[in-house]
Order: structure tokens, then C-alpha cells, then sequence
């Protein structure tokens, strides 16, 4: 038996890959090799364009220009099951499991012979999982399986596969440090049979003592690659961070132009409060008439911290803690009773959560200002609602060939627009903006900066969640760094730069 | 630039006008005569009050398929009551408590236990009924009270009478003017007031409309509220226009012929599209149909084929037309 006996080592170039969305692009002509029998970090902040990557490599995304050689060989991917034959494997954070079926049949699903016989499946499996030295029995459910498990079963079925190149998504990111123990252990196994591993890691240590090489990207551009050992802690973040020459677009870089402002009155003040394994004992405080940036990377808990406060996450999740507001506590479980207290939280995902696609932009605003008031059947005014929408489009600078024009038919940028004014026409006075500027447009990016800031100078409290460090520095006033479910530092803008912000972001 | 508008509404009104037409023209006098178009409308009245009813829960991203149940069974309890010949009012009364009660628990069922409206109403139709079959009457026909000349007047009276000369006349039936009424209000609900633009956010974006602030819980509980009400006013028409209540109306396919009223209108099944219109003109066209297949002696099987082929073909094009998973819409994260 030597099913994990070695394979042909892989050789991956990528030339001058570059990808697209929507004219945005995520990567940018990024050239890097992967080598079989090769552990290769991949670094950077949230967007820097690691999943990109990977994802092109793994069939999910096809390449706008530029392209992926495997072993001299131009790779022309169709899909993940394409990628898959050709020996490419993805194990996404989000594992692809089938719950509802044994962990035998997850690992040869795709691969079934026309008639399986359910006893064979188990034994073979059996062996096979022995021969990778993985502690599952193969006749459990997936869904009675733990976060690790499932892990092991996912690498599993990628080496049943004779997968030669294996990505791992932020693997590490939900285990415990014994199941990393062994986690780490596998994947050194894998190297040493020759498989090449690309390995997406927030965690700077583990990038530094499981990698052979590691390779940095920022903005979608390749920053730094190299050796793991010509790397060390403080040079990988100033290659995540450092912007030579920053994007003149965040260009309040320069602070005598920026006017700090000062702590209005405390409006909201978090105390010890937890949910699940996202948010952990954390606390903090919201003023008025100032913009508070929210920083953190992937995982640690930003949205769902403000997602409690707002009343948006769905199930009352909460293990204890207080949210005061006003210094009256309060305990939102939907999102009604917290817009009517001037609390609005404007999403990151404006197509799931954000606007109503077959409305008008009149109609869109026209809800978020119907919602605020009571009576259902009181009767409503076109022409006043025209009149709002008028108001705030102007404000907000939101452009349509077409008043009638449906949302969807929108631009991002004109998109965002609309979900903001139509959270604004609540008239706040705690406004939580979760990642604003995503998939919007440069010009757009501009407007909502702007209009954010014009929201704290009337006196607003403004929250803007954000992974884009250049955005956290050019909007706010203070800074709330956060890290695993916690809060972990705060501090005036004044005093951050970018190396300060990650180095308390990072494990 | 003027957009080129082909509205859904639109297609289907041409599609009943040219089926209208053929039928004119194949059958002649047995179809246009005055008196066929008065039958025809009328028949149909109590199809399309269902449908307004219908289209307002569809509206909200619901379906409420326990309509013909709470028609048929809140009608029958209404007939069965002692009261019902000596003080119709008050039983009407006392049927209008029945219907809030299976409304509000749908509701309830749908919107705070999150149980799917498809499988709520399915099995609220069947409990209904069962109740009703159990605890309040055991006969297939019940007979309507004599002697309440309104009630007489909604079933077979005519609200306008245009005399067309040799001793004819046309009139109008009452239940079209029930129809017409009850379109006015849900028109009105819908379009203007607050309750409306909420149905209408819910069912477009039930995610969007929570974060609003819209209490879209309530609103869904309102909607089969709405639905169960307007059910119970087609049977109060429906046995004044036939002098009763057939409980065997149950067991028919009457809910799918309310399905294709809606969807053929151009309700979206995906929500928040469409309008009572939609309901209009889908009415309009299933009535034609229906009509020409008993002038034509289409036996009654065929006739159900013909109207599940339809009702396959509608829903077709409408998943095509609004496909219901934003998922797969979604812009690929960076």
C-alpha cells in the first residue's frame, strides 16, 4: 500500500497573471513559481488578492490576462472538478463536505464506482485514512464531525485524489493547538511525498516556521518573495503594509491638512460582551461627532460585534455582557427597534442585505424613511417621497441616466449610494458603515469618504468597518483594533501608522 | 433614450384579447353573445377575488395554498350556525373570527417559527379542513338562508343595468362588483399605504427589509391574515351566488386554477414584483380559456391538463424571467 507514496513533482509558473472583476482588478501581473515538495506561505491583508490567486489556480476563477504554466503546459481550467483531475486541490476554511453523508463517501464522492458496495467503500477507506495516520472512522456522518476532522477529511479526499498541488485557505484558522500540532505535521508529510503546498495564513509565526518560501502580496501586486529564512516578523508586515508610494486617493496622509476631532459624548459603551467563538468578552465605547475605524482581519470579529449592537445577527447568540446606550442598557434581537433608537448599520453585502433590486431609487429611499414610523396604514406621498430622494441623491451624488431606473440596473458605487442614503434618511445618530467602499467604484470611493466625513462634523457617531488599512488611517479620528473576537487595542489616529495597526491585528 | 417596455401585464392582456378574439371568431355568436361574456365574468370573479388575496401573500415571497380550505370550511360554519338563518350578521360575524384565527396562526407558524409557507399552508389547508369535516358539519351541500335580500343581491343582483333595446339588457353581476371592490382596497393597500411599500421591500429582499427596520415579521403574519379574509369573502360571495357551499370544492383543483391566475398575471414567484393589475389581467385570461373550453365541450380531464400544462409553462418562464437565487448572481470576493 503506498498511497501516499510520492507523486511527480508539480511546477506552477504564474506570467503575468492578472485578474478582473467588473474592471476592478484583484490581482495585477503577478509572476511567482511553485515548486513540488515545497511549503509556500502566502501572505497579505484582507483583499491583497490571496484568494484571487488561488482561486484562479483552483478552477474557480478564469484569468482576465496572463497565464498559469504547470509543468510547461498552459493550465486552461474549467472548474474545480477540472482543476481536481489535473491534480489541484483547494481546502477552503468553509469546508466542501457533503454533511449528510459518511466520511468514506465524501472521500471517494465524484469517484464512485456505477455500483458502490457501501462495506468495500468502508474498508478501503479505512486503510486509506490509516496510511495518512488520520484518527476518523470512515462510517461517521461529516456533520457529527468537528471543525478539524473535517479539515482531515477534506485533505483526505484531496490525496485520494492524487492531488500534486494543495491549497490551504486559512487552515489554521479555527483549530485548537493540539489539532495544529498535527495539522502541521501532515502537511510537512505531504511535502516530503513531493505535493506542493500554498499555504494562506494570517498567522505570521506559522508562515515562518512551516514554510520553505513566502511570498507577500498587497493592493494585488507581488511585494516580496523569497525564502522563509531571508524573512522575519517585522519585515513581512512592512511588506503587507508599506505603500511607497500611497495611492493619492488616501492622500490625508500628509496630517497637517487632516483635522483630528476630538470625543463628543459617549453614546454607546460595550461592556464584556460575548458571543459563540466569534466575539469574546470584548468592550468598547462609541462617541459622537467622531469617526471610529474598526480594524481587524478575517475572523476577528468585527461585523458580529457590530452586528450585536445593531440587532442585525439573527439568533440571540449572546453568553452575557451589556450594551448601554445613552448609559440605558438595551438588547436589540432585530434590527426594527434599533433603527428606532438612531442606530443603523449599513452592510457589507449590498446585494444580499443592502437594497431592494426591483425598486426604483425613490422607492429604495422611500422604505428606509417608511420604516422609521408606525402606523401601517397610513398613507404615503409620492411626491414627498420623490422630494427625499431627490434631497439625498443630490447629497450623495448618485447618478442615473434613468429616475426610474431600477437599483440593480446601478453602478457599485451608485449602488452603495442608495444603501447609504437610504439608511441616512433614519436620521442616526450611530451609523455603522461595514466595509463602504467595497466593489466600488475610485470616483465613488471619494464621495463616501467625503460623506462620511461631513456626517461626523454634524455631530454624528460614525463606525466604519474596514480591512483596508489606507482607508481605517484617512477616515478615522480612533482606532479599535480588533483580534479574535476581542478588541485589543485602541488608539488615536495621531498616534497609529500602518506597521502599529497590523502588528496588534496579527496573532 | 425611451426604454421599450414589455411589461408582463401586457403580453398576457394581448395573449387573452387574441385568445378572446379567436374564440369570437371560431365559435361566432355561442362565444360574443352578451350573455356568454356575462357568465364568463362572473364565474371567474370569485377565481380572481382568490387570486387578489393570492397575489398579495405571493407579493411577500409567500404562497398560502390553505385558501380554498379556509374558503370552503369558515363558509360551512357560517351556514351550520343556528344564527345563520335568524341573524346572518352576527354568524358572518362569528365566520370572520374563524378565518382571523387560521390567518394569524399560519402567520405565526410562518414568520416566528420559520416553518416554509409552502409546507405551513399545505398542512394548515388540511387541518382546516379536517376541523371543519369533524366538529361543524358532516354533509357535502349546505344551503344558504332565504330571506336577507342583500345577501340574495350579492349572489345574483346587478349593479348596472344598460338596457340594450328588444327587451334585452346587460348587467353587470354583483360578484364582478365584489371583485372590482376588493381589488380597489388591496390596489390601495398595496400602492399607498405603508403596510403596501413593506409587503413589497419584504418580498423583493426579506434580509434588506430586517436591516431596515421594517417589522417584517408582523407584516408577514398580515399577509396571511389578508389572505384568509379575502378567501372568506369569496365563499360569502360564492354561496350567495349559489345559493350555498359545496364542501366538495376542496377536493377540486380550484387553488392551482388561483396559481395560474397569479403567475400567468405576472406575480413573480421570487417576490416583490408585480401588482394587483397582474391579478386582473391574469383573471381576465383564464377566464377566457376556461370559458372556451366549455363552450367547446372539452371534457373536464382535458381541461385539467390543458390548465397544468399552462400552469407548468407559466411557472417556466417565470423562474426564467425572475430567477430566485441571488447566490449565484453575486459579484466573486476579492
Amino acid at each position: 500500500m503506498t498511497v501516499l507514496g510520492s507523486v511527480l513533482k508539480a511546477k506552477i509558473e504564474f506570467r503575468k497573471a492578472t485578474k478582473e472583476f467588473r474592471g476592478v482588478p484583484a490581482i495585477r501581473g503577478i509572476d511567482l513559481t511553485l515548486n513540488g515538495g515545497e511549503i509556500h506561505a502566502l501572505l497579505g491583508e484582507n483583499g491583497a488578492g490571496k484568494s484571487t490567486l488561488t482561486k484562479a489556480l483552483s478552477g474557480v476563477h478564469a484569468l482576465t490576462s496572463g497565464e498559469i504554466v504547470l509543468d510547461g503546459r498552459t493550465l486552461v481550467l474549467s472548474s474545480p472538478a477540472d482543476a481536481l483531475r489535473q491534480g489541484i486541490a483547494m481546502v477552503f476554511q468553509e469546508t466542501n463536505l457533503v454533511p449528510s453523508m459518511t466520511v468514506a463517501q465524501n472521500i471517494y464522492l465524484g469517484d464512485e464506482h456505477l455500483i458502490n458496495r457501501l462495506r468495500g467503500l468502508y474498508i478501503k477507506s479505512q486503510q486509506f485514512l490509516q496510511t495518512l495516520n488520520f484518527n476518523v472512522d470512515p462510517t461517521v456522518l461529516v456533520s457529527s464531525l468537528g471543525v478539524a476532522q473535517k479539515q482531515m477529511v477534506e485533505i483526505a479526499r484531496a490525496v485520494h485524489h492524487k492531488a500534486r498541488i494543495i491549497i490551504f485557505d486559512e487552515p489554521t484558522a479555527t483549530l485548537t493547538s493540539e489539532e495544529k500540532r498535527h495539522f502541521f505535521n501532515l502537511v510537512r508529510r505531504l511535502k516530503s511525498q513531493g505535493v506542493a503546498i500554498v499555504f494562506i495564513t494570517h498567522a505570521l509565526e506559522e508562515a515562518l516556521s512551516l514554510s520553505d518560501r513566502i511570498t507577500v502580496l498587497r493592493d494585488g501586486e507581488l511585494v516580496a518573495t523569497g525564502e522563509t529564512v531571508s524573512f522575519d516578523r517585522d519585515l513581512i508586515i512592512q511588506a503587507m503594509v508599506g505603500r511607497a508610494h500611497t495611492n493619492e486617493l488616501y492622500g490625508s496622509e500628509n496630517k497637517e491638512e487632516r483635522r483630528i476631532r476630538g470625543y463628543g459624548s459617549k453614546v454607546l459603551d460595550v461592556q464584556n460582551v460575548s458571543m459563540g467563538n466569534i466575539v469574546r468578552n470584548t468592550s468598547f465605547s462609541i462617541y459622537t461627532g467622531q469617526v471610529t475605524g474598526l480594524f481587524g482581519l478575517v475572523g476577528a470579529g468585527r461585523t458580529e460585534m457590530m452586528k450585536i449592537v445593531s440587532g442585525v445577527l439573527k439568533r440571540d447568540f449572546f453568553h452575557g455582557g451589556n450594551v448601554l446606550l445613552d448609559d440605558k442598557p438595551v438588547r436589540y434581537r432585530t434590527p426594527r427597534p434599533a433603527v428606532r433608537d438612531g442606530i443603523v448599520y449599513v452592510t457589507e453585502d449590498r446585494k444580499l442585505e443592502g437594497f431592494f433590486e426591483t425598486m426604483s431609487i425613490v422607492e429604495n429611499i422611500q422604505v428606509g424613511d417608511l420604516a422609521r414610523g408606525a402606523n401601517p396604514l397610513s398613507i404615503l406621498s409620492m411626491r414627498e417621497a420623490r422630494q427625499l430622494a431627490a434631497e439625498w441623491t443630490q447629497n450623495l451624488g448618485v447618478r442615473s441616466i434613468d429616475s426610474k431606473a431600477k437599483v440593480i440596473e446601478l453602478s457599485g458605487g451608485n449602488q452603495q449610494k442608495v444603501v447609504v442614503a437610504k439608511a441616512l434618511v433614519q436620521k442616526p445618530r450611530l451609523v455603522i458603515f461595514d466595509e463602504p467602499t467595497r466593489g466600488v467604484d475610485v470616483a465613488a470611493i471619494v464621495e463616501i469618504h467625503n460623506f462620511i466625513s461631513r456626517l461626523a462634523d454634524q455631530g454624528v457617531a460614525v463606525v466604519v468597518i474596514s480591512s483596508y488599512l489606507p482607508e481605517i488611517k484617512a477616515l478615522s479620528d480612533r482606532i479599535l483594533i480588533a483580534r479574535q473576537g476581542k478588541i485589543v487595542e485602541e488608539m488615536d489616529v495621531s498616534d497609529a501608522t500602518e506597521e502599529r495597526i497590523m502588528y496588534a491585528a496579527v496573532h | 433614450m425611451k426604454r421599450i417596455q414589455v411589461t408582463q401585464e401586457g403580453v398576457v392582456f394581448s395573449l387573452a384579447l387574441i385568445l378572446a378574439v379567436g374564440l369570437a371568431i371560431g365559435l361566432g355568436k355561442k362565444f360574443y353573445d352578451i350573455n356568454n361574456l356575462v357568465t364568463l365574468i362572473r364565474s371567474v370573479a370569485i377565481l380572481g377575488m382568490l387570486g387578489l388575496g393570492m397575489g398579495v401573500v405571493i407579493i411577500g415571497r409567500g404562497i398560502d395554498l390553505a385558501m380554498i380550505a379556509t374558503m370552503v370550511v369558515s363558509v360551512s360554519v357560517v351556514l351550520v350556525l343556528p344564527q345563520a338563518s335568524s341573524n346572518l350578521p352576527l354568524a358572518l360575524l362569528i365566520g370572520l373570527v374563524f378565518v382571523l384565527g387560521i390567518g394569524l396562526l399560519s402567520g405565526v407558524l410562518i414568520a416566528y417559527a420559520e416553518i416554509p409557507a409552502i409546507f405551513t399552508t399545505l398542512a394548515m389547508g388540511l387541518v382546516v379542513y379536517g376541523v371543519g369535516r369533524s366538529f361543524f358539519f358532516r354533509i357535502d351541500n349546505l344551503n344558504a338562508p332565504q330571506g336577507y335580500w342583500w345577501f340574495d343581491f350579492l349572489g345574483h343582483g346587478s349593479i348596472l343595468t344598460l338596457p340594450l333595446g328588444n327587451g334585452h339588457a346587460f348587467e353587470l353581476p354583483a360578484p364582478i362588483g365584489a371583485f372590482a371592490m376588493l381589488g380597489l382596497v388591496l390596489f390601495f393597500l398595496l400602492r399607498w399605504t405603508r403596510f403596501g411599500r413593506f409587503v413589497y421591500a419584504a418580498g423583493d429582499n426579506p434580509l434588506a427589509a430586517r436591516i431596515t427596520g421594517t417589522p417584517t415579521r408582523l407584516v408577514l403574519v398580515a399577509q396571511y391574515v389578508i389572505s384568509s379574509v379575502v378567501a372568506y369573502l369569496a365563499g360569502i360571495v360564492m354561496a350567495a351566488a349559489s345559493y350555498g357551499m359545496n364542501t366538495r370544492i376542496y377536493n377540486s383543483t380550484m387553488i392551482y386554477d388561483v396559481l395560474l391566475i397569479v403567475v400567468l398575471g405576472g406575480i413573480g414567484l421570487s417576490g416583490g414584483r408585480g401588482g394587483i393589475r397582474n391579478v386582473l389581467v391574469g383573471t381576465l385570461l383564464v377566464g377566457v380559456l376556461l370559458n372556451g373550453m366549455t363552450i367547446l365541450d372539452v371534457p373536464y380531464t382535458q381541461q385539467n391538463l390543458i390548465k397544468s400544462i399552462i400552469l407548468l409553462g407559466a411557472l417556466v418562464i417565470d423562474s426564467l424571467i425572475n430567477p430566485r437565487d441571488e447566490q449565484t448572481t453575486q459579484q466573486g470576493d476579492v
